[in-house]
């Protein structure tokens, strides 16, 4: 009961209200681009050729504003907001009208999911292992190798890595494709050809990721385990005569550990903001675009979508960590 | 690390065995697609909201009943048999219809699928066109061939709703709709046209859409006018930047490319199966029929004054301009409309002795007169002093690098400034205005591409004003409204609204002038009509041009040369040149593209004429 009213209790609240907080600014912000999604539409439409006079333009903006839901005052167009958000659904796109916001989330959620899903964690334990015994044996030479590559691929400017990446494997020696999620013209099937394509495709996108994301990671491990190798209770494990392989394990990377799990969380929730420069790089499927896209034609309903769902999926794997930390932490388990 | 790359290089030759591609190359165009990934795949209804039209719905699938082709400056007809018909008073239209054309499920195209859509389109909101098909009384079927549209006010340019220019209201499957139950969210998959491609297979990821070529393509317009397309499969590919196309087209897995100057450079250098529109300098094409140049806002203070508009223009050295924005790779027009091969024919030839004798008045009696012929020849000879090639004839460089423009006369500039109350500072010699305030301006760009025309223009003429000694500024940024909304001085859109391109009439360019659609700041203006001007002058030839047959060319001609010398007099907005298309074309699979020497087709992949342009293209045979 005492864990209920005095750990529980104070999280749940503090959850929805970042919740409520950050979606009703979802709300509130893209009205207050200066990108009016109805006159975007109509400049696509006279793209698309269509020839209007001022009293046809009129005309159909009137009929936009209202099947774009936009008519109304801002509070009334909030509560249906609200209320169609129970309900899972965001309305549809200004954009793509009248596909459903979820309809295109759900297109391209697959391929967002599968490729930062898997480089997300790969990268983070990979990392932070490498990291963790990098930073506890900081003088033997394999550490200081990875310590030149960090140093080289961590402030290297992502978009470069990434075109680097496929100048090399796609050009020079074109074993990877140049772009897309699997070969033109294929039909995707339940099949083992169908996995080995989507795998090769995937590649250079996740090694690009992975290779970012690992020294990220590394670097990050490797300062918190100098840090804690240097505490008193690691002194005293050493004079005790553990050795040094259980130390680093059981002593310094489990507890330098705790901050990078925080991370991990917060990294997990951001893969739904999709990953942008990666699909425009390798021409890659997935939510970057989408949610580019949404931003640049004033798409509010989308835009919404995929923050709101971005927002929800932050908080919900913060305040699971959150819940889980007891279990990391035994400090925390005797407050 | 030989060892290394000795097994990486017969890896990855191993690996080119499985080409991207799952049709064969050799029988496959693969172009660029200019809208990028597609974000409804799977929808191909493109009568309802943005749907991605260049992946091959208008430039493969559907056919038009007309369409421009500003190549050779003519109207195909193509679902339709001949040209619009009106009654006199422009409230009736008839559309003779092809006959022999049906749609690729087999089903004949009749003037059902025309009378359905217009019906269609009227009654449903959020349906294509339905704001314009309010215009109509009443659709009938004459017969089978022949559709007659009762319209409640007059209307001579109502077919133009129907001429595919980049898009326009397409025939869509009377059969295929009539059993949907909602067609705002019917996703017409898979598609139904009447041109000469279907759909073979698309990307769930939007990347990519291959079109394969209809057993029956003579039954379509394009099979009937021009014979087979070449390419038994058409694969549009959204490869992403020009980085990415030049590295697929140095791999010969792109066939055509929409490029900056820089890539091409750079695609040209590499490749030597490629080409460009033109084959030597200046490469780009030159016949897009849209006209670039600065947008002065006529509702704001000081640019509510002809006499600063006209100094603005003299203000600017265009050779230097044109060097500045695409080392003089553009066609130069003085005009509000594109010098195009065919524009230049009709209306440039028509205008160039008036313009050699116009004046403006500067002040103390004295006249100028600002038109400069030699302008073309004067980029022609910076072009040759960058050490292109530039051809001699005096002819030739006229239609590559344009006639003439506005003298650079930075002195008559400074007396139609002086003679309107500006002044200069005594101490840094930049201007003031009359209230004695700096004169300061910001040039407002709606387009981020730094290789976009409105970019290169918005800096271009900042260059040109500050060394006129005006403190200029240029904002780019991704919001056409504030523009629309005429909440500035200057920007970079275009001067004027695009005319059609393939037909001598001016009514698209003009129209947006009249006095009628004025609204005040903070109003979404007309587009083509940023510029917040009007004139009693423009809409007289507005009306009357209203009042003449689209097939009245004589007529047309001289109504369309009115509205032209009345934009010089006044000067709303600033024309420089023709929008420069970069475009680039791998000659390893396919040949005989359309180019400057043999100019059969407009040069895109992503208009709708590209299917009249594959029955032109010529195999090479290689593997």
């Amino acid at each position: 009961m005492n864990f209920v009213k005095r750990y529980l209790l104070p999280r749940l609240i503090i959850y929805f209200l970042v919740i409520f907080i950050g979606i009703t600014t979802v709300f509130i912000i893209p009205r207050l681009l200066p990108t009016d999604p109805v006159l975007q539409t109509i400049t696509r439409l006279r793209a698309q050729g269509a020839y209007m006079d001022p009293e046809s333009t009129q005309r159909t903006i009137e009929t936009l504003q209202e099947l774009f839901g936009l008519k109304g005052s801002l509070s009334d167009q909030y509560v249906k907001f609200w209320q169609r958000l129970f309900k899972g659904d965001f309305g549809p796109s200004f954009f793509q009208f009248p596909t459903p916001v979820m309809t295109l989330i759900k297109q391209s959620l697959p391929w967002t999911a599968a490729l930062l899903l898997t480089t997300t964690l790969v990268s983070w334990l990979l990392g932070n292992i490498l990291g963790g015994f990098a930073g506890y044996f900081s003088s033997r030479r394999w550490g200081k190798i990875l310590d030149y590559f960090a140093m080289v691929i961590r402030p290297m400017p992502y978009y470069i890595l990434a075109l680097g990446l496929l100048i090399l494997f796609a050009y020079v020696f074109p074993i990877f494709p140049l772009g897309g999620g699997y070969t033109i013209g294929m039909r995707l099937t339940w099949s083992w050809n169908t996995f080995l394509t989507l795998l090769r495709h995937a590649f250079l996108p996740a090694l690009s990721l992975l290779l970012i994301g690992i020294f990220v990671w590394f670097q990050a491990m490797k300062l918190v385990v100098q840090s804690v190798k240097t505490d008193d209770f690691v002194k005293y494990a050493e004079i005790g005569g553990i050795k040094s392989n259980k130390i680093a394990r059981k002593y310094v990377i489990k507890n330098a550990m705790l901050p990078q799990i925080t991370g991990l969380a917060l990294s997990l929730g951001q893969i739904f903001s999709g990953a942008l420069i990666t699909e425009m790089v390798f021409s890659y499927p997935g939510l970057g675009t989408l949610l580019y896209n949404s931003i640049f034609t004033g798409d509010y309903n989308l835009l919404m979508g995929i923050t709101a769902i971005s927002i929800l999926v932050v908080t919900t794997s913060i305040l699971v960590i959150d819940l889980l930390y007891p279990l990391f932490d035994p400090r925390v388990r005797y407050k | 690390m030989k060892k290394l790359l000795t097994v990486l290089l017969f890896f990855s030759l191993g690996l080119i065995v499985f080409a991207e591609l799952t049709v064969p190359r050799n029988e496959t165009l693969i172009v660029n697609q200019l809208t990028g990934r597609v974000g409804t795949p799977g929808n191909f209804n493109l009568w309802v909201g943005w749907k991605w039209s260049d992946r091959g719905l208008q430039n493969l699938l559907l056919e038009p009943l007309w369409c421009v082709e500003y190549a050779t400056g003519e109207i195909i007809n193509a679902l339709a048999a001949e040209p619009p018909i009106y009654n006199k008073d422009f409230t009736q239209l008839t559309i003779k219809l092809r006959k022999g054309v049906y749609w690729s499920d087999g089903v004949p195209f009749t003037a059902d699928d025309v009378v359905y859509m217009i019906e269609l389109s009227k009654n449903t909101a959020g349906f294509a066109y339905n704001s314009q098909m309010q215009e109509v009384k009443e659709v009938k079927k004459i017969d089978d061939y022949t559709v007659q549209i009762e319209l409640v006010k007059p209307n001579s340019r109502f077919h133009t709703y129907f001429l595919d220019r980049w898009g326009g209201f397409r025939p869509l499957p009377k059969h295929v709709f009539e059993k949907v139950s909602d067609p705002l969210t019917f996703e017409f998959n898979p598609p139904v046209g009447t041109g000469p491609y279907v759909l073979h297979s698309y990307d769930t990821g939007g990347y990519w859409t291959v079109w394969q070529r209809r057993d029956d393509w003579q039954r379509t317009p394009t099979g009937i006018l021009y014979g087979m397309p070449q390419p038994k499969y058409v694969a549009v590919m959204t490869y992403g930047g020009p980085d990415k196309q030049v590295l697929a087209m140095a791999q010969h897995q792109l066939d055509a490319a929409d490029l900056t100057m820089e890539a091409l450079r750079a695609v040209l250098m590499r490749v030597s199966t490629t080409r460009a529109w033109r084959k030597d300098y200046p490469w780009t094409v030159n016949i897009d029929p849209c006209v670039t140049g600065v947008t002065l806002n006529n509702m704001v203070e000081p640019y509510n004054n002809k006499d600063v508009r006209w100094a603005l223009a003299l203000a600017i050295d265009i050779v230097e301009y044109a060097g500045n924005a695409f080392d003089g790779a553009v066609t130069i027009s003085p005009i509000h409309i594109p010098l195009t091969k065919s524009y230049m024919d009709t209306y440039f030839t028509r205008i160039e002795d008036w313009l050699k004798n116009f004046e403006i008045d500067i002040g103390d009696g004295q006249k100028f007169k600002p038109y400069d012929p030699n302008a073309g020849q004067r980029l022609a000879e910076y072009a040759k002093k960058r050490g292109y090639p530039v051809p001699k004839d005096p002819n030739e460089i006229k239609y590559i690098f344009g006639p003439g423009w506005w003298k650079y006369a930075p002195d008559v500039a400074e007396k139609l400034l002086i003679k309107n109350g500006f002044k200069r500072d005594p101490r840094t010699r930049g201007w003031l205005l009359p209230n004695g305030e700096p004169w300061k301006i910001t040039v407002y760009c709606t387009n981020t591409n730094p290789a976009h025309p409105a970019y290169r223009n918005a800096f271009a003429v900042a260059q040109e004003w500050r060394k006129f000694g005006i403190d200029v500024d240029v904002v780019v940024f991704d919001t056409p409204t504030v523009v629309q909304q005429g909440n500035y001085e200057v920007s970079s859109d275009w001067p004027a609204a695009e005319p059609w391109g393939g037909h001598p009439d001016l009514y698209r360019v003009l129209d947006p002038f009249n006095s009628a659609y004025m609204v005040a700041i903070g109003e979404n203006a007309a587009w083509g009509n940023y510029s917040r001007w009007t004139n009693p002058k423009m809409d007289k030839i507005i009306e009357s041009l209203r009042l003449t047959d689209w097939n009245d060319t004589e007529n047309i001609v001289k109504l369309g040369l009115e509205g032209l010398k009345l934009l010089i007099e006044e000067m709303p907005t600033i024309p420089t040149f023709n929008y420069p298309g970069v475009v680039a074309w791998d000659e390893y699979y396919w040949t005989n593209y359309p180019g400057a020497e043999n100019m059969y087709s407009q040069p895109y992949h992503h208009w709708p004429n590209l299917k009249y342009m594959l029955p032109f293209l010529k195999p090479t045979g290689r593997k």
